[in-house]
């Protein structure tokens, strides 16, 4: 059993053709000096997500353009290079007890702040503090031609101008390489309290609804399926006299759903929630799909993923940022075949019910079987104008989103 | 192929009464307007000093009505401007000369909130107000809180990226938004966002909130609602200077608190607003700061007394507790009628919107008081202190003579000190129409041209919303500088109050 590797994800790519820039401009004239396709790396965490891209004619690695380039603790931003590990930037913050209020399952494996961007990723405490979108308040875009221009700025209130950074926000590299990105801060919460428990997917529902409408400021509301059940994981942060009426609330209303909690210890949360994301990462020859629907949608989504699956003689599992209506399913066991169909009938059931799905990771094998896209949406022809627009040449990431744009 | 940028000053079709005719078919007679005097209640929004007549006003009451005007402005090139309530604060909503105005006024369906999935769809016509009133029995509300929340409406908000007093903790508009119907400036009719809060793609959604009506217009909006907070504590703590008011706020972000809401008023301020609405402000005191902290009961109360502490350290005169929710109420209708109130101490004001990094507090305002007593003006300081959105209000009397230019010429230069400081023009008006000209002071011509791309895939031919945002020759003159007399003032198509 092992995680899905770098190396599977990132395309051959000839000696010669790979770049590593170490600042803007030098990016910039890169970008300006070459022509043909053109694929950005920064952690390689996420190369295969949505369409895979073939080899580029030039890979630009980002990892040079790195590092906390403003910190303003009292300000609470910060600016840092694209290609800036987020662990490394939580490094930095640490000292000032300030962080990105951000968890994503792929920042223990070297994610950037601009990959992180790029996709659109986040992880479970986007509950409290919003994701990616919601804490960049300024970008430093490159485009194709080599053309530098920044949106936003360092303030966390600011209206002038339109907002690129939500543009390029899930381009997965297609429209703009993100050189540089401002970030809002947040405090580093005092205390954390992590309670889990076994429920089922409807208890699962229940628990968040019912979180959501307690006195409680909930950082996270997890449930990871078993077989024939699940595990509720449920985080709030704050001041030790907050943590312990929470304690107590939390345990007699879960207690209330049928869903027996305990609360883990500092350390046994740490291994849960890194387990968590492990869990979310996925491992090596799995299909990883990204689905989001309507939190209440949950039990839906399980009893689908689970039937489909079953059809296809392969095994789904699903991780759930419940109160998100954010699921991770992971679809393993069988062969390729199986792999294309479950995902192929999982994706056009979820998209019928009104959720958005996005394929991550999978072999190169159930590549050949499935249209990584699906049904184009109604802003198809829109993206496509953006895209002639920001890359006339089309060099960025060309088969990301194909046949879309 | 190289790509087409916006070019805002195409030559505009023209609306004929074959036209206006048309739009009464489409849509009904009583809901196209085109009489002069009618036409002149849109001549504006809040920043009344841009004026333009518009050639026609239209009522749409669906999506395919406000897709059908926009095909004929398409089809005929005629600019358009989308409008809500006209409470605009940046000349965003000036219409067009020859224009038509597409007024969403009458779009306010509100369909069943989605209690437990915490949503709802309503039309743009919709107030913020009424939103947060439709689900109060659920205890749920929009958190985006601008001023003018009570006629303002959501469309406005989408616009703009309308924030508020409690921006702080809770966002923007941007951030309370899951979906939106758009009707593109081709006619053509999109979906952005969804059930899902991530989708495949670029954020649409995000691009398109705070595009101040240039890119689309929302028909359907689906809200993000929040739980309201369990506990909410506010005081009005007095200082005897602005700057340990600032200190204040500093010793409270250190700490590691979030406040939902920090303001502060100065003397001036205070003097306005206590005229309007007696909400028990202190007269003699330099500085106060209104700072609401909410969430969870245990973890505010532990919250507020640190605050308290943190502004008596800062040296703090008097703090007063909202002992319940009827005085909090008149601690925020002395904050909030802040801008109306003005009028009880000058006949005249510009209002500006700049923001800075929070630090330089001390610095922007001793810069401030500078430049005001070489204008021979008085400024007054109503603001967002803990995310640095200044609004100083610039004091002028029109009827003496140069005073206005003066007034205005300061308040431009108090926006461009904020860019200088590392911060920006507008927090949370919009650029608009009225600070267009001062885009360059913030943004390199690489930084628009790139902005003008986003333009021009959404609206190739530049006919929804012309003339704002960016910068045009026409509107800013060859060279930047401070006031100068409008080309549309000249020509006496605008004018100013």
């Amino acid at each position: 059993m092992s995680e899905v590797t770098t190396q599977q994800r990132t395309p051959a790519v000839s000696a010669g053709r790979e770049k590593r820039p170490s600042s803007t401009s030098e990016a910039a004239e890169l970008l300006r000096a070459t022509q043909g396709s053109v694929l950005l790396r920064g952690g390689a965490t996420k190369l295969d997500w949505a369409g895979r891209v073939d080899e580029p004619d030039l890979l630009i690695d980002t990892s040079d353009l790195a590092g906390v380039l403003t910190h303003n603790p009292a300000d609470m931003t910060a600016s840092v290079g694209g290609g800036t590990r987020l662990t490394e930037l939580q490094r930095h913050l640490k000292g000032d007890g300030q962080w990105l209020a951000l968890d994503p399952p792929t920042a223990e494996t070297g994610a950037t702040v601009a990959g992180l961007l790029a996709a659109g990723d986040s992880g479970p405490s986007r509950l409290r503090y919003g994701g990616i979108r919601d804490l960049v308040i300024g970008v430093t875009l490159i485009l194709a031609d080599g053309t530098v221009a920044r949106a936003g700025g360092h303030v966390i209130k600011n209206v002038a101008g339109y907002d690129l950074a939500k543009l390029v926000h899930g381009s997965l590299g297609s429209l703009a390489m993100i050189a540089e990105v401002v970030v809002r801060l947040h405090p580093r919460p005092s205390g954390a309290l992590t309670i889990t428990g076994t429920a089922d997917a409807d208890q699962a529902t229940a628990a968040a609804v019912a979180i959501a409408a307690g006195p409680f400021e909930p950082s996270a509301v997890e449930w990871i399926s078993q077989s024939g059940s699940g595990t509720l994981l449920v985080k709030t942060e704050g001041a030790a006299g907050y943590l312990d009426s929470s304690r107590s609330q939390l345990t007699s209303m879960l207690d209330g759903l049928g869903v027996t909690t305990r609360q883990l210890s500092d350390e046994d949360a740490e291994t849960s929630w890194q387990e968590h994301a492990a869990a979310v990462r996925g491992e090596e020859q799995e299909t990883v799909v990204r689905i989001c629907t309507l939190p209440t949608r949950l039990g839906g989504l399980t009893s689908d993923a689970l039937d489909i699956a079953a059809a296809a003689d392969v095994e789904a599992r699903l991780i759930s940022s419940v109160s998100l209506g954010m699921h991770t399913v992971r679809i393993r066991g069988g062969d390729a075949q199986g792999h294309a169909t479950a995902f192929t009938e999982l994706r056009e059931r979820a998209l019928a019910q009104g959720a958005s799905v996005l394929l991550r990771s999978r072999s190169f094998e159930v590549d050949e079987l499935v249209d990584a896209l699906g049904p184009p949406p109604s802003t198809v022809e829109l993206l496509k104008r953006i895209k002639t627009q920001f890359d006339p040449a089309g060099r960025f990431a060309p088969q990301r989103f194909h046949p879309w744009y | 192929m190289s790509a087409q940028l916006v070019d805002v000053d195409h030559q505009a079709g023209v609306v004929t009464d074959e036209l206006a005719e048309e739009l009464r078919r489409r849509l009904t007679p009583d809901r196209i307007i085109t009489d002069e005097t009618r036409l002149r209640t849109f001549e504006c929004d809040a920043i009344t000093g841009y004026r333009v007549v518009p050639a026609l006003v239209a009522f749409p009451e669906t999506t395919e009505e406000v897709a059908a005007v926009v095909g004929v402005c398409a089809r005929e090139h005629i600019p358009y401007v989308a409008r809500g309530a006209g409470t605009g604060l940046s000349g965003g909503a000036l219409p067009v000369a020859e224009g038509i105005v597409i007024s969403l006024a009458r779009m306010r369906k509100v369909l069943p909130p989605d209690v437990d999935n915490q949503r709802m769809t309503v039309e743009p016509g919709v107030t913020n107000a009424d939103i947060s009133k439709a689900v109060a029995a659920h205890d749920l509300y929009f958190a985006p809180d601008p001023s003018s929340q009570i006629v303002c409406t959501i469309g406005g908000n989408i616009a703009e990226n309308s924030g508020g007093a409690h921006c702080l903790k809770y966002g923007f508009t941007t951030n309370h938004v899951y979906a939106m119907t758009l009707v593109l400036p081709d006619a053509s009719v999109v979906t952005v966002g969804g059930d899902g809060i991530e989708q495949c793609g670029p954020d649409l959604r995000g691009a398109v909130i705070g595009s101040e009506g240039t890119l689309a217009i929302a028909t359907s909006i689906t809200v993000r609602l929040l739980r309201k907070p369990e506990d909410v504590q506010t005081m009005v703590a007095d200082f005897p200077s602005a700057a340990q008011a600032g200190e204040a706020v500093s010793g409270i972000i250190a700490a590691g608190i979030v406040p939902a809401a920090v303001e502060m008023l100065d003397e001036l301020a205070i003097e306005a607003c206590e005229a309007a609405v007696h909400a028990g402000y202190s007269l003699d005191t330099a500085a106060a700061l209104v700072v609401e902290i909410d969430g969870p009961a245990a973890q505010c109360e532990e919250d507020f007394d640190r605050v308290q502490e943190i502004c008596q350290e800062a040296g703090s005169t008097h703090v007063r507790v909202a002992a319940d929710a009827g005085e909090r109420m008149l601690i925020w209708k002395g904050r909030k009628a802040a801008f109306a109130a003005m009028g009880r101490i000058s006949p005249d004001y510009f209002v500006q919107d700049g923001v800075i990094p929070r630090t330089k507090l001390g610095e922007v305002l001793a810069r401030m008081e500078e430049m005001a007593s070489e204008a021979g003006l008085r400024v007054a300081n109503v603001f967002h202190a803990g995310d640095g959105n200044l609004h100083p209000l610039v004091l002028y009397n029109a009827a003496t003579e140069g005073e206005s230019e003066r007034g205005e010429e300061l308040s431009t230069a108090i926006a461009e000190l904020c860019v200088e400081m590392g911060g920006s023009i507008t927090g949370e008006h919009g650029v608009g129409t009225d600070k267009a000209c001062s885009m360059p002071k913030m943004f390199s011509e690489d930084d628009l041209e790139v902005m003008k791309r986003l333009r021009a895939a959404f609206d190739p031919t530049g006919i929804s919303n012309p003339g704002k945002i960016f910068p045009t020759p026409r509107l800013c003159g060859e060279k930047p500088g401070p006031y100068r007399e409008h080309p549309l003032e000249a020509s006496g198509q605008i004018e100013r109050m």
